[in-house]
C-alpha cells in the first residue's frame, strides 16, 4: 500500500505559477478558482530584504478535519493511498469542510456546487504518472512520491533535509512537507 | 511583510465567507425553538401544570416551536449549495461531525415539538385538525402529556447546545474553537425562549414569570460571554477583537435588564395586578433580547470566519 506524499522544497522554487497553471489545465478548475497556490512573501527592510516562496495545496491530512466533519461522507481519505478524496454525488455543498480546512485548501465549484479541492491528480497516478504541478515543475520544487518507498522521490528529498509541515500545533498531520533550509538538521 | 498570492480563491481569501445571513438566521432561529421547547416545557410541568392553565402561551408556545423550527431549517436547506443531495445526511451519520448530529437531532426533535404542540392543543382550537387519524392520535397521546414535555425539554437542550457545538468544533476557526461556545448558544437560545413566552403570554403573571426567569438568564450570559471573551483574549481567536465585540449586545441587553429591574422587586407571581406600563417594559425588554440574541449570532457566524489559525 503507498502511502502518497509531496515534499516542496522552497530553494527551488522560483515562483514561475506553471504548477498553479498546469493544476487548472489538466483538472479544468474553473475560472477564477484554484487548487494550490503560490504565496510570494517579502520581509524585511530595504536593503535587509528576505523573500519566501512557498507553493500551498491540500495536505491530504493523516487526520483530516475536512473528513471528521463532513455529514455525508462525501469527504473521505483512501484507505489504500492516504488520499483525501471527495465522492461528488454525495456533497450536499453544506460547506463545513471549507470551514474546518485550516488550509484554505477547498473551494466551492460555482458549476456544480460540490466542495473541490486537489486529488494529488489520482487519475494520474492511477496511470502511474506523477500529478501535473509535479510533472510541470522547472525547478523541482515540487517532489511527489510513496512515503513507504525508501527510494522514492520524497523520502530522498525529505533525507537530512529541515523539512516542516503547515499548521502543525493543528493537529492534523499534514503530508505536505515543506524544506526551506539549506542546512542539515542538528 | 508584503505578501502576493497567485491562485487565491475568493470564498476562503482573505476571510473565509462561506457562510453568510442565512446560516446565522437559522442559528438563531434553531435556538430561539430551542430555547421555547424549553420554556413552555417549564410553563407546562411547573407546580404540575397548574402555571398553564388558563394561559394561551402553554398552547401558542408550544405550537411556534415546530414553525420556527421549520422557518430556520428553510434558511439551512437555502444555504446548501447542492440541495439536491440532502437526504445523504439521512443516509450517513458521522459521529465526529457536528453537522452529523444536528441533522439527525433536528429530525427527532420536529416530530417531538409538533406533537406536544398537538397534545397540548384545548378544545376551542381542536377543529383545526382536519384528519380523523390527527384527532385519534391526539387522544390516544394525552396520557403522555408530560412525557412529551421533558422530551421536549432535553430535546430543546441538546438543540441550543448543538448551536454551538456546530461551530466550536472547527480547529481551523480560532474565533469559534471554544468549550465555552455550546454553552454561551445555550444560553442565548434559552433567553430566546424566554423572551417569546414572555411577549406571547396573555397573563400578566406568566409575562412576569418570564421576565424573572429570562432577566438571570441573561445575567448568567453575560458572565459566559465575558468568559469567552477572556478566552479569546489569550488565544489565537483574539485576533478578531479589534474588529468585533459583543457591544452592541451588551447594550441591548444591559438596557433590557435595566427596563425591568424594578419589575424585579415584584414577588408575588400570581399578581395580575401589574399595571399597563410594566407590562410594556416587559414587552420592550423581551424584543430586546431577541434583538441581542439575532445581533449575537449574526455577529458569531462573521466573526468566526474571520478569524484563522496561524
Amino acid at each position: 500500500m503507498p502511502k502518497y506524499a509531496m515534499v516542496i522544497d522552497q530553494r527551488r522554487c522560483v515562483a514561475c505559477m506553471a504548477c498553479v497553471v498546469s493544476c487548472k489545465k489538466e483538472n479544468e478548475v474553473p475560472p477564477e478558482h484554484f487548487r494550490t497556490r503560490v504565496l510570494e512573501m517579502v520581509e524585511g527592510e530595504f536593503p535587509k530584504l528576505r523573500m519566501e516562496l512557498r507553493s500551498e495545496l491540500c495536505n491530504h491530512c493523516d487526520n483530516p478535519p475536512c473528513v471528521a466533519n463532513c455529514p455525508t461522507g462525501a469527504s473521505y481519505k483512501r484507505e489504500e493511498d492516504g488520499l483525501v478524496l471527495l465522492k461528488k454525488y454525495r456533497c450536499v455543498g453544506c460547506k463545513a469542510c471549507l470551514a474546518a480546512c485550516p488550509y484554505d485548501a477547498r473551494y466551492i465549484n460555482p458549476d456544480k456546487g460540490f466542495a473541490d479541492k486537489c486529488t494529488f491528480c489520482e487519475h494520474r497516478i492511477k496511470e502511474g504518472k506523477e500529478p501535473a504541478c509535479v510533472a510541470t515543475c522547472i525547478g523541482k520544487s515540487r517532489i511527489f512520491g510513496d512515503m513507504d518507498d525508501a527510494k522514492s522521490p520524497v523520502r530522498v528529498a525529505l533525507q537530512g533535509a529541515h523539512a516542516e509541515v503547515l499548521l502543525k500545533h493543528a493537529g492534523t498531520q499534514p503530508r505536505v512537507y515543506y524544506i526551506k533550509k539549506f542546512s542539515k538538521p542538528e | 511583510m508584503e505578501l502576493t498570492v497567485t491562485g487565491t480563491n475568493a470564498i476562503t481569501s482573505p476571510f473565509l465567507h462561506a457562510w453568510d445571513w442565512r446560516v446565522a438566521l437559522y442559528l438563531f432561529l434553531g435556538g430561539m425553538a430551542a430555547g421555547l421547547a424549553v420554556m413552555s416545557s417549564i410553563l407546562r410541568l411547573k407546580n404540575a401544570g397548574k402555571s398553564a392553565e388558563g394561559e394561551s402561551a402553554s398552547f401558542w408556545g408550544p405550537l411556534w416551536v415546530p414553525i420556527i423550527l421549520s422557518f430556520g431549517m428553510l434558511f439551512i436547506f437555502w444555504d446548501l449549495d447542492r440541495k439536491l443531495n440532502v437526504y445523504w445526511l439521512y443516509l450517513t451519520f458521522k459521529p465526529f461531525s457536528p453537522m452529523s448530529w444536528g441533522s439527525w437531532g433536528l429530525l427527532l426533535f420536529f416530530p417531538v415539538c409538533a406533537l406536544n404542540a398537538l397534545v397540548t392543543m384545548p378544545g376551542e382550537y381542536r377543529h383545526w385538525l382536519r384528519f380523523d387519524v390527527l384527532r385519534t392520535l391526539v387522544d390516544r397521546l394525552q396520557p403522555h402529556k408530560r412525557l412529551l414535555a421533558i422530551l421536549n425539554f432535553v430535546f430543546g437542550i441538546f438543540v441550543g447546545l448543538y448551536t454551538g457545538v456546530l461551530l466550536s468544533a472547527f480547529v481551523a476557526r480560532p474565533f469559534w474553537h471554544s468549550a465555552l461556545l455550546p454553552l454561551l448558544c445555550l444560553v442565548s437560545a434559552l433567553t430566546a425562549g424566554a423572551a417569546f413566552m414572555a411577549i406571547i403570554a396573555k397573563r400578566k403573571a406568566v409575562k412576569l414569570f418570564f421576565t424573572k426567569v429570562n432577566v438571570s438568564i441573561v445575567i448568567a450570559e453575560l458572565i459566559v460571554m465575558v468568559l469567552f471573551s477572556i478566552g479569546l483574549a489569550t488565544s489565537q481567536g483574539g485576533a478578531v477583537m479589534p474588529s468585533f465585540s459583543f457591544i452592541l449586545e451588551y447594550l441591548l441587553y444591559g438596557m433590557a435588564i435595566a427596563l425591568v429591574a424594578k419589575l424585579l422587586l415584584v414577588t408575588d407571581e400570581r399578581s395580575d395586578a401589574l399595571p399597563d406600563r410594566a407590562v410594556l417594559l416587559m414587552q420592550v425588554s423581551a424584543a430586546m433580547v431577541l434583538a441581542g440574541g439575532l445581533m449575537f449570532r449574526i455577529s458569531l457566524v462573521y466573526a468566526g470566519q474571520l478569524s484563522h489559525l496561524v
